[in-house]
């Protein structure tokens, strides 16, 4: 079995892969060798592993990103799921063991990168430096937590279908909704997050 | 449902074999791993297909044999038989976890809303030998993430024949569990009563009201007091229904009394449909009201004093945009009596329950 990279290694794949190296990597980065850790994985990205993992991020920022990519965990693989609480936490959940473990990054460890990096004037190099030197319990909150992952979120090919009574679209992965006897997909039955502009584009070409 | 066609007893299906020779057999128990001060939990789970991968692992947990189970091309393993049955039974708004134990599954809702059993269809799918299911009543409001129902395949092996006919059984009735989203968000609130209109005494159907609608996320928009007269209470009820309204409650004046006119009030209103008593107490002399699609409920005064109702009944099916009709209100006779117990735990008890 393989091992996870070194954490200067990471990070610095972790900057290259998101555009820039920023505090956000950096607890990112540790967020997620934690999390790996304690759930068992000590190589979430090998093949003997990646099917293993899933993590909820509850957060769209910088962090989201490291984690991603040291987990190896993808949107599209259904092994990173999204929940927007705005809240900068995630989730680690082994599905072979069931284990898991919610980290939140606490607020207060911003006051405190002055202790751990002294005498940088510069704010984002002092934040880069400290969150690399802080013990984990300074820089997270840790709880072991319970997810069932329910089997219309678990990777895997679609299990369900349903069709939309009011504009035709399939959705998949019980995605529908039961409104007055109709399903429908959720843009009917709670609005969509777009405007129409056009009925339909025609001949795009 | 609890008998099974063709008992055979679990031993004879075990069978101990080499960890090397044990490629593609399924394991017939958990089998625990410990790594002192790091993990102890289940490595493999009982029902799990050895694959090559798995056996160096086995190995360095001190394993030499294996109890596997045999399963002819007819049987199914209870945890896979399980998985099917939920699917199956999981209509709009219902799904479950992917990790049965010991044959057994959670239905759980997806989102808030009223939860819907084809109760027939149901029982008829516990007849089916060797599974098992059983949920919350019909038409109860559910939370999302709340459990709705758990069902089971019995035996550790299930043959293929009883789990091909519970499957027919849920796929003809489909959806056997589903969950209605809530429709209804906007309601206004009209308070009848002399003497409340003229402040001999002070309202507190408002608060009552609002908590119960806060409850499902409705917004109370409006609320007017008005005096015992069922020209202006009409008049109300006319404006109300031409707002950006979803449904209007009145309270008060729904009993027999000269001065009690709200039921008269609503039916001037224009409203098509009237139903007038439920089949149910504390609450017997609610009304339910109907102009096309949009219902106005009227509220007897006993809500005042009553921590539960027949109102409490009836608000998630408006709100799922349901239209109960008179049938449905005498159907609420059987568990409708409310025991008034000295904590009310209301939904999770009988009242309201009725048989559908």
């Amino acid at each position: 079995m393989g091992a996870m990279m070194d954490f200067e290694t990471l990070l610095k794949g972790s900057a290259e892969h998101h555009g820039h190296l920023c505090p956000g990597q950096v607890v990112g980065v540790r967020m997620a060798v934690l999390g790996c850790r304690l759930i068992g994985l000590d190589d979430p990205r090998s093949p003997a592993q990646i099917k293993k993992l899933v993590v909820y991020v509850e957060i769209d920022r910088c962090a989201t990103d490291a984690i991603a990519y040291v987990t190896g965990v993808k949107l599209g693989r259904r092994s990173l799921k999204f929940v927007d609480n705005g809240i900068m936490a995630a989730t680690f959940v082994n599905l072979e063991t069931g284990r898991a473990y919610r980290i939140v990054s606490r607020e207060a460890a911003r006051d405190r990168v002055a202790r751990y990096a002294p005498g940088i004037s510069d704010p984002h190099r002092q934040q880069l430096l400290a969150y690399r030197a802080m013990p984990d319990d300074i820089l997270f909150e840790v709880e072991e937590v319970a997810v069932d992952v329910p089997v219309h979120d678990l990777p895997g090919p679609s299990r369900f279908k349903a069709v939309c009574r009011k504009c035709g679209a399939v959705v998949r992965d019980k995605r529908e909704v039961l409104l007055n006897g109709r399903i429908l997909c959720r843009a009917c039955a709670h609005g969509a997050y777009y405007r129409k502009i056009r009925a339909a584009m025609r001949n795009v070409a | 449902m609890c008998q099974s066609r063709d008992p055979k007893r679990f031993d004879e299906r075990l069978r101990k074999v080499p960890v090397e020779e044990a490629v593609g057999t399924c394991l017939a128990h958990d089998i625990t791993e410990i790594r002192p001060g790091e993990f102890k939990g289940p490595s493999f789970r009982r029902g799990h297909r050895i694959r090559t991968q798995d056996l160096c692992h086995l190995m360095r947990l001190g394993k030499r044999h294996l109890y596997v189970l045999n399963l002819d091309r007819d049987e199914v393993h209870e945890d896979d038989a399980v998985l099917e049955l939920a699917a199956a039974l999981a209509g709009p708004g219902v799904s479950f976890g992917g990790k049965p134990r010991e044959g057994k599954l959670q239905l759980h809702a997806t989102y808030a809303g009223l939860l819907k059993v084809r109760a027939e269809a149901l029982v008829e799918f516990n007849l089916v030998p060797e599974v098992m299911c059983a949920s919350l009543h019909d038409n109860v409001p559910v939370d999302r993430g709340q459990v709705i129902a758990g069902t089971r395949a019995i035996p550790l092996v299930i043959g293929r024949d009883a789990l091909d006919q519970a499957l027919d059984v849920a796929r003809r009735h489909s959806p056997i569990f589903s969950v209605q989203a809530y429709v209804r968000r906007r309601a206004r609130l009209i308070i009848t009563g002399n003497e409340v209109y003229e402040g001999l005494i002070e309202d507190r159907f408002e608060a009552v009201v609002r908590r119960k609608l806060e409850r499902f996320g409705v917004s109370l928009e409006e609320t007017v007091i008005l005096p015992d007269d069922a020209e202006r209470i009409a008049g109300h009820l006319r404006r109300f229904m031409a707002l950006d309204t979803d449904f209007v409650i009145t309270t008060g004046g729904m009993s027999v009394d000269p001065d009690d006119v709200t039921r008269l009030a609503i039916r001037a209103s224009g409203v098509d449909r009237m139903h007038y008593g439920a089949a149910a107490l504390p609450g017997a002399m609610c009304l339910l009201a109907y102009k096309g699609d949009f219902p106005v409920i009227g509220i007897p005064a006993c809500a005042l004093y009553h921590p539960t109702t027949v109102f409490d009944v009836l608000l998630p099916r408006l709100l799922a945009g349901e239209k109960p009709d008179e049938r449905d209100l005498a159907r609420l006779c059987v568990g409708g009596l409310c025991s008034d117990c000295e904590v009310c735990r209301y939904p999770a008890c009988a009242f309201g329950k009725a048989p559908s």
